[in-house]
């Protein structure tokens, strides 16, 4: 009896082996991708891609992929208002990226599963066994993630023409704003997050890494390990001290009465950041959860606007990021501006010539 | 043993002068150092535009106060509880009072958004209270009377109910209920001295209680036989006692979150001192608390460096080792 249900188990166990290596033959070539926890296969251009984890899904409606499966956002649930009306109607929400729904992930019988080892590297095993997956070496790199789910669904070129047009709105950016700040540039910031019971000083994530790139540096103490450090008292306050200071919060009576009570405090003000005016309040889903190329994007938006700066990249509207050609309707004011940069012969370092 | 009054009153003198030097450390030690001259000037002469008086008034001062009374209240509840139950191992945070008052604070905070402090304490004596009479309930004894060892496994049984009831939250929502973190694990770090004072009426009723029950108290300690026979009325003494208690532990759970350990471990510290007159144990179980909480507190700023240790961690790496001692004890009278 028990061999032979364990022989029937190793039928079982054994068919989809074989049928894999017997496949291929008529599918034509194998691609496979490298990723942080090994290889995946691939027979054909996944359809059918599973994302569980903020920045891949992003990175997936980036490269206008459609996901039969997401994991829910932390914030505006079940997710973000960027990026809701780029997903398709149908899509099935797999629970929290921390505790996804392996049952209900199996149910949609991806071809692909996107992931980030930090969170997914226990449950890896069990992915890996229902459907081809691809894992992320970390969270805080949203350009790794595009070039990963770019390889992983042939779409290269998608993710190589985005990246591009990150690495030219970077330039851009940076020119403007050392044109702007003249000597105070270039700039210390801080990037600080309130919570309900503590306030999280950023050494290194999502957008600690892309201002770094854009060339704001990192005030003095604040180059430690890791992702930073959690402050409880508020005479730690004088660790945020920056030229900027960038906040985040949720909207939430525990982290408002937080902040009332922190930014009440006369060590708060006696930052200089605070002194001078520039203490920017910007959006927690861009700045920490989004975690794509989509609010990488949305974060130098935010940037353009705080610095005053005159934003003439030609960026294609996020919603409509597959479009290659980067056609804008946003209005004729918005083509001009277009038309305007385009006839630029971009010498650098001169006022306004960015 | 200490046994002359003279000895005792040395030995308080001594616990005195720990909690001043606990008290002391707490306000110079930290992520800024705080030398001793400026210390001293920060009180004669408060100067605004200093830093480091700054950092003394609006959080170190709070903070020793607010560590101080909870850990006094905690110490003393659990000397109270240990004499109103003849049990070695009850304290506020064995028997599920703390978790209790946790617990509703807890709830209260998140769906009834209640944020005074006023109010927190309101709920955090009903969630005491509710613990308690389940506690006393479940360790009841067939035949009257309640049993030591099936009172504490009935303590162990709550604490975990309502512990899981507060986790339950954490897994329900993460981001939105991060904050309870703080209650669970207990903190002194961060309090304004406006969230102690409106409960400082309910810890002056305690120590009034505590006052005018010293005699009463030592009494209970006898035999229930005995105390009857000696013309005692048990009843009004113990339920003024368990006013107290919920008061002490409540206030403190509403002030600080889950604190474990203080109110086992020194009650039994100060009786090895002072021996069973609670004229000795309950001073001494309000100065020595105050200093053990005031040097967990201390140390839980050194620990991981620049990140504190919530204060409820160092005290449970210091009161477990001790619980398993009692618990290894074969007798578990006081």
């Amino acid at each position: 009896m028990g061999l032979s249900l364990s022989c029937r188990r190793f039928i079982v166990m054994a068919l989809p082996v074989v049928c894999s290596l017997w496949l291929p033959a008529y599918a034509g070539a194998t691609r496979s991708i490298e990723h942080a926890l090994g290889e995946a296969r691939f027979e054909h251009s996944p359809e059918r891609i599973v994302t569980l984890h903020q920045g891949a899904t992003d990175s997936a409606l980036a490269l206008g992929l459609a996901p039969v499966g997401v994991v829910e956002s932390w914030l505006e649930r079940p997710m973000y208002r960027y990026l809701r009306d780029s997903l398709p109607t149908g899509v099935r929400y797999l629970g929290l990226e921390t505790q996804p729904d392996l049952e209900a992930v199996a149910g949609l019988a991806p071809d692909l599963i996107v992931g980030v080892r930090y969170r997914h590297a226990d449950v890896y095993p069990l992915l890996s066994r229902i459907a081809p997956t691809v894992m992320a070496e970390t969270a805080h790199d949203f350009e790794a993630m595009l070039e990963l789910m770019g390889e992983a669904t042939g779409r290269e070129r998608q993710a190589e023409v985005q990246l591009e047009a990150w690495r030219e709105r970077v330039q851009d950016f940076r020119c403007r704003v050392s044109a702007r700040l003249g000597d105070a540039w270039p700039q210390s910031v801080s990037v600080v997050s309130f919570r309900g019971d503590h306030v999280r000083l950023y050494y290194d994530g999502f957008a600690r890494r892309i201002l770094d790139q854009l060339g704001f540096r990192r005030p003095a103490g604040q180059e430690g390990a890791g992702w930073g450090v959690k402050l409880v008292s508020r005479e730690r306050l004088p660790a945020m001290e920056a030229d900027a200071i960038f906040v985040f919060m949720r909207d939430d009576p525990a982290v408002a009465e937080l902040h009332r009570e922190w930014t009440a405090h006369p060590l708060w003000q006696s930052l200089g950041a605070v002194k001078r005016g520039r203490v920017y309040l910007v959006d927690p889903v861009v700045w920490s959860m989004g975690a794509g190329i989509l609010a990488a994007n949305r974060l130098l938006d935010e940037l353009y606007g705080h610095y005053g700066l005159q934003d003439t990249s030609d960026r294609r509207d996020p919603d409509r990021a597959d479009s290659p050609s980067g056609q804008d309707s946003d209005g004729p004011e918005r083509d001009l501006q277009v038309l305007d940069r385009r006839g630029d012969e971009w010498p650098h370092g001169e006022d306004e010539t960015c | 043993m200490l046994t002359s009054p003279a000895a005792k009153l040395v030995g308080l003198l001594l616990t005195a002068a720990l909690a001043l030097a606990t008290g002391l450390a707490s306000l110079a030690l930290g992520a800024t150092e705080i030398a001793p001259a400026v210390l001293l000037e920060a009180f004669v002469a408060p100067d605004p535009s200093s830093t480091q008086h700054l950092i003394l008034w609006t959080e170190r001062l709070p903070r020793a106060a607010i560590a101080a009374l909870v850990g006094a209240s905690l110490a003393v509840a659990g000397a109270l509880m240990q004499t109103l139950t003849r049990n070695a191992l009850a304290a506020p945070s064995i028997l599920g009072i703390n978790a209790g008052a946790m617990c509703f604070v807890v709830l209260g905070s998140t769906f009834f958004a209640i944020r005074s402090p006023l109010g927190l304490a309101w709920v955090a004596f009903l969630g005491a209270l509710v613990a308690a009479l389940l506690v006393a309930l479940l360790g009841r004894e067939r035949r009257g009377g309640i049993s030591p060892v099936r009172v504490v496994l009935a303590g162990v049984a709550v604490t975990a109910l309502f512990v899981s009831l507060a986790q339950g939250l954490l897994i329900i929502d993460q981001e939105r209920f991060e904050s309870l973190l703080l209650w669970l694990a207990g903190s002194v770090a961060g309090r304004e001295l406006e969230m102690m004072t409106p409960l400082l009426p309910f810890f002056l009723f305690a120590a009034g209680v505590c006052l005018f029950l010293v005699r009463q108290l030592n009494l209970l300690v006898l035999e229930e036989e005995v105390v009857r026979g000696l013309g005692q009325r048990t009843g009004r003494v113990k339920l003024l006692a368990g006013t107290a208690i919920i008061m002490l532990a409540g206030g403190a759970v509403a002030l600080a979150g889950m604190i474990g350990f203080v109110g086992l471990i020194v009650p039994h510290m100060v009786r090895a001192l002072f021996g069973r007159d609670h004229r000795w144990v309950l001073p001494g179980c309000t100065l020595l608390g105050a200093g053990l909480l005031l040097g967990a507190d201390t140390l839980a700023r050194f620990v991981i460096p620049p990140q504190e240790v919530p204060v409820g961690v160092m005290t449970a790496l210091l009161g477990t080792p001790f619980f398993l001692h009692l618990a290894r004890r074969r007798s578990l009278a006081p």
